[in-house]
C-alpha cells in the first residue's frame, strides 16, 4: 500500500501539534475513569449482593474497566472519519488523489493512526485505574492471555468503528451530515451494551439488545478476563464466541472499505 | 520540438447528474518542451480537461495519450510522469513547506536523500528557503501558491499540469510567478500545460495556445499567429466622399474591413503601428482626401470577447466569430 507510510506519519505530526487535541485525547481516559469510577462506586458498595450485579468484580473500576477501554476506542475511532472530510474540505485530499498511490491507503493511514492513538490511550487508562485508590485489582496478576485479549478486543472493536465511519466518510462531503450520524448513534450504541452497566440493571428488552451490540462483546471479553483470572470452559467458550464475532465483524469491515476507497473515494 | 506528448481524441465530458458537455470532443496535440496554453473562460472546461488528462476525472468519451500511456488503461503510469497543481491549493497547512514537498516526494517513491536534494533546489528556485521550515499556515498567497508550484515538480515530471497558477494574487506577484514558470521550463526540461483566463499570462508565457469555451475548441495556434489576429487594431478613417472611402477598401495588408456609417470606413490592420505609415502612403498615392483619423488598439477584454463573448454565446454562429474564423484562415495562407 504505497503512500500509507508517508501519510500515517502526517496524521501523527497533526496530532502532536495541535495541543488541544494531543492533551484532550491523552486526559479523556483518566476522565472517564474517575467520572464512572467515583460515580457508580457506591454499586459496589451496596451490599454483598453487589458483588454478583458487577460480575464479581471485586470494585467497580475492576468491573467498568473493559467497558472504557471498548469506549475509548470506539469513540477515536468514530472521529477519524472527520479527518478525511476535512481533508476533502481543505483541498489536501486533491493532493493525495493526483499521487500515484493507492486511494485505500488514505483511508487506512487515517484508521492505523487512530489505532496507535488508541493503544497509547489503552496504556495510560490501565495505569490511571491501576494507581487510583480502590481501582483496578486483577483477579490472579495479569497474565499475557489476558493482555492479548484486551488488545485484540480494543483493536478490533475500533478497526470496527473506524471502517464504518471512514467508509461513511468515503461518500460524505459535509463535516456536521458526519457528526450528525456521530451524535445520532454513539449514545445510543453505549447505552444499549453492556459496557458502563451490569446486564442485571438493564430492562428486559435493553438486555437483549446488548447481547448482539458488538460494544457488549469487546467489554465482556475484557471483563471475563480481568475478573476471573483462571477461566471455567464455559467462560472460555462464551469468551470465544465474542472475540469470534469481532473477527469477523471487523475484517468485513475491513475489506469493505478496502474495496470501496478503492474504487473511488469522492473528490 | 517534434515530438507529440499528448494527444486527444474526441476527449469528452458529462458530469454525472449533469447534462452538459463540460469537454466536448476535444482535439488537441501538445509537443514535448513547449509551454502551451489552454486559455477560456470561467467554466469553460480548462479545469475539467486537466482533470482527465492527470487522471483524475475519468473521460466519459474519447481517448488521451499522456507521455506515451493511455489515461484509462494506464492511469497509474501516467500519474508517475507528470506534475499537477490544481486550481485549488491542496498542501497542508499543519505541516511546513519543506515537510509537504518531502510527503509528495514519497508518494513517488523518490529516494528520500534525492528529494532532500530536489526539494532544497525548488525551494531554492521559488525563494522560500527562508519559510521552508514554517508551517504553511503562516505563508502569504503569493508563498502558498509558490510552494503549490514545486510541490508539482517533487517527482520531476515529465509533463506538469498548471491550472491557473496566478489566481487571486496581485499584479507583482503574477509576474513574478511567471518568472519562475519561465524558469522551469528552461532549467527542469518539463512540458507545462497551463490554463488561465488571462491572455497576457498566456501571452507572456507559452508558445502554443488554445482557446476553449463549452469544452469546444475554437482556436489554437502559435502565439504569434494568434496574437497577429488577436491584436487586430481599428484604424476608423472618414473621408471627402464615399468613393474615396471605397477605395481604401483595396488596402492590401488589412485583416478586415468594415462600413462605418457614411463615408466613413472600419479597417482592421495586424499592427497599427507598422502599417499606418502604409496606409498614409496608399491615401497619398490614391490622393484621396482624409477628414478623421483615429486608431484603436483593442483592450485584451475585447480580443478575449471576440473568441469566446460575442461570436458564439450572444448571437449563435454569428457573424463575427465567422468572421474571425474566416480572417484565420486567411491569415494562415
Ligand atoms: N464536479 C463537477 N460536477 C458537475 N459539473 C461540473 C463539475 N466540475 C465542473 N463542472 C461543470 O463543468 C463545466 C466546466 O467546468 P471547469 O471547471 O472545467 O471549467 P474551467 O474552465 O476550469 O472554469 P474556471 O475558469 O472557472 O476554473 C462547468 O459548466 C462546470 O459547472
Ligand atoms: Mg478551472
Amino acid at each position: 500500500m504505497s503512500g500509507l507510510l508517508p501519510l500515517t506519519s502526517r496524521e501523527f505530526k497533526k496530532w502532536y501539534r495541535n495541543p488541544i487535541s494531543l492533551v484532550t485525547g491523552l486526559i479523556q481516559p483518566f476522565f472517564w475513569i474517575a467520572l464512572f469510577g467515583s460515580a457508580f462506586a457506591g454499586l459496589a458498595d451496596l451490599s454483598g449482593a453487589s458483588n454478583s450485579i458487577i460480575e464479581g468484580a471485586p470494585n467497580y473500576i475492576t468491573f467498568i474497566l473493559g467497558g472504557v477501554l471498548t469506549i475509548t476506542g470506539l469513540f477515536t475511532a468514530m472521529f477519524t472519519g472527520v479527518n478525511l472530510i476535512f481533508d476533502r474540505r481543505l483541498g489536501t485530499l486533491g493532493r493525495f488523489l493526483i499521487a500515484p498511490i493507492k486511494r485505500s491507503s488514505i483511508v487506512f493511514s487515517k484508521i492505523f493512526s487512530a489505532i496507535a492513538r488508541i493503544i497509547i490511550q489503552v496504556a495510560i487508562l490501565i495505569g490511571a485505574a491501576l494507581v487510583l485508590p480502590d481501582g483496578l485489582r486483577f483477579a490472579h496478576g495479569f497474565t499475557l492471555f489476558d493482555v492479548g485479549v484486551l488488545i485484540a478486543a480494543v483493536l478490533m472493536i475500533s478497526f470496527i468503528f473506524a471502517s464504518i465511519f471512514n467508509l461513511i466518510a468515503i461518500r460524505i462531503t459535509q463535516p456536521n451530515s458526519l457528526f450528525g450520524i456521530l451524535n445520532l448513534i454513539n449514545l445510543p450504541l453505549l447505552f444499549t451494551s453492556t459496557a458502563m452497566f451490569p446486564p442485571d440493571l438493564m430492562a428486559g428488552w435493553i438486555r437483549t439488545v446488548a447481547k448482539y451490540n458488538p460494544v457488549s462483546w469487546s467489554a465482556d471479553s475484557i471483563r471475563t478476563v480481568i475478573i476471573n483470572g483462571s477461566l471455567t470452559s464455559s467462560q472460555m467458550s462464551q469468551l470465544g464466541i465474542w472475540l469470534l464475532a469481532l473477527f469477523v465483524l471487523a475484517v468485513a469491515l475491513v475489506l469493505l472499505t478496502y474495496f470501496l476507497s478503492e474504487k473511488g473515494i469522492r473528490e | 520540438m517534434t515530438e507529440t506528448i499528448i494527444k486527444t481524441e474526441n476527449l469528452t465530458k458529462t458530469y454525472s447528474g449533469s447534462n452538459v458537455k463540460a469537454v466536448d470532443n476535444l482535439n488537441i496535440e501538445i509537443m514535448k518542451g513547449e509551454i502551451y496554453g489552454l486559455l477560456g473562460p470561467n467554466g469553460a472546461g480548462k479545469t475539467t480537461t486537466i482533470s482527465m488528462l492527470s487522471t483524475r476525472v475519468a473521460p466519459s468519451g474519447g481517448k488521451a495519450i499522456v507521455a506515451g500511456y493511455d489515461i484509462i488503461k494506464d492511469s497509474l503510469k501516467v500519474r508517475k510522469v507528470i506534475g499537477v497543481v490544481p486550481q485549488d491549493l491542496t498542501t497542508d497547512e499543519d505541516l511546513s513547506g519543506y515537510e509537504n514537498l518531502m510527503m509528495v516526494a514519497s508518494f513517488y517513491d523518490v529516494n528520500k536523500n534525492k528529494a532532500k536534494e530536489k526539494a532544497a533546489q525548488l525551494l531554492r528556485l521559488v525563494d522560500l528557503e527562508e519559510a521552508a521550515n514554517k508551517h504553511v499556515k503562516t505563508y502569504s498567497g503569493g508563498m502558498r501558491k509558490r510552494l503549490e508550484l514545486i510541490v508539482g515538480l517533487i517527482n520531476e515530471p515529465e509533463i506538469l499540469f498548471l491550472d491557473e497558477p496566478t489566481l487571486g494574487l496581485d499584479v507583482q506577484t503574477r509576474s513574478q510567478m511567471w518568472k519562475y514558470i519561465r524558469d522551469i521550463q528552461e532549467k527542469l526540461d518539463v512540458t507545462i500545460i497551463l490554463t488561465s483566463h488571462y491572455l497576457d499570462e498566456i501571452d507572456a508565457l507559452s508558445s502554443r495556445v488554445t482557446i476553449i469555451d463549452h469544452g469546444k475548441v475554437l482556436v489554437t495556434g502559435t502565439s504569434e499567429e494568434l496574437k497577429a489576429k488577436l491584436k487586430g487594431d481599428i484604424i476608423m478613417m472618414t473621408f471627402k466622399t464615399q468613393e474615396e472611402a471605397e477605395k481604401i477598401k483595396e488596402f492590401p495588408n488589412l485583416v478586415d474591413v468594415k462600413d462605418n456609417g457614411p463615408k466613413s470606413v472600419r479597417l482592421k490592420v495586424q499592427d497599427s503601428d507598422r502599417e499606418l505609415p502604409n496606409v498614409i502612403e496608399f491615401i497619398s498615392k490614391n490622393q484621396l482626401s482624409l477628414t478623421r483619423m483615429t486608431v484603436q488598439k483593442p483592450s485584451l477584454d475585447d480580443v478575449f470577447l471576440e473568441y469566446t463573448g460575442k461570436g458564439i454565446r450572444d448571437a449563435e454562429g454569428g457573424g463575427e466569430f465567422r468572421q474571425t474564423m474566416f480572417n484565420m484562415r486567411r491569415l494562415r495562407r
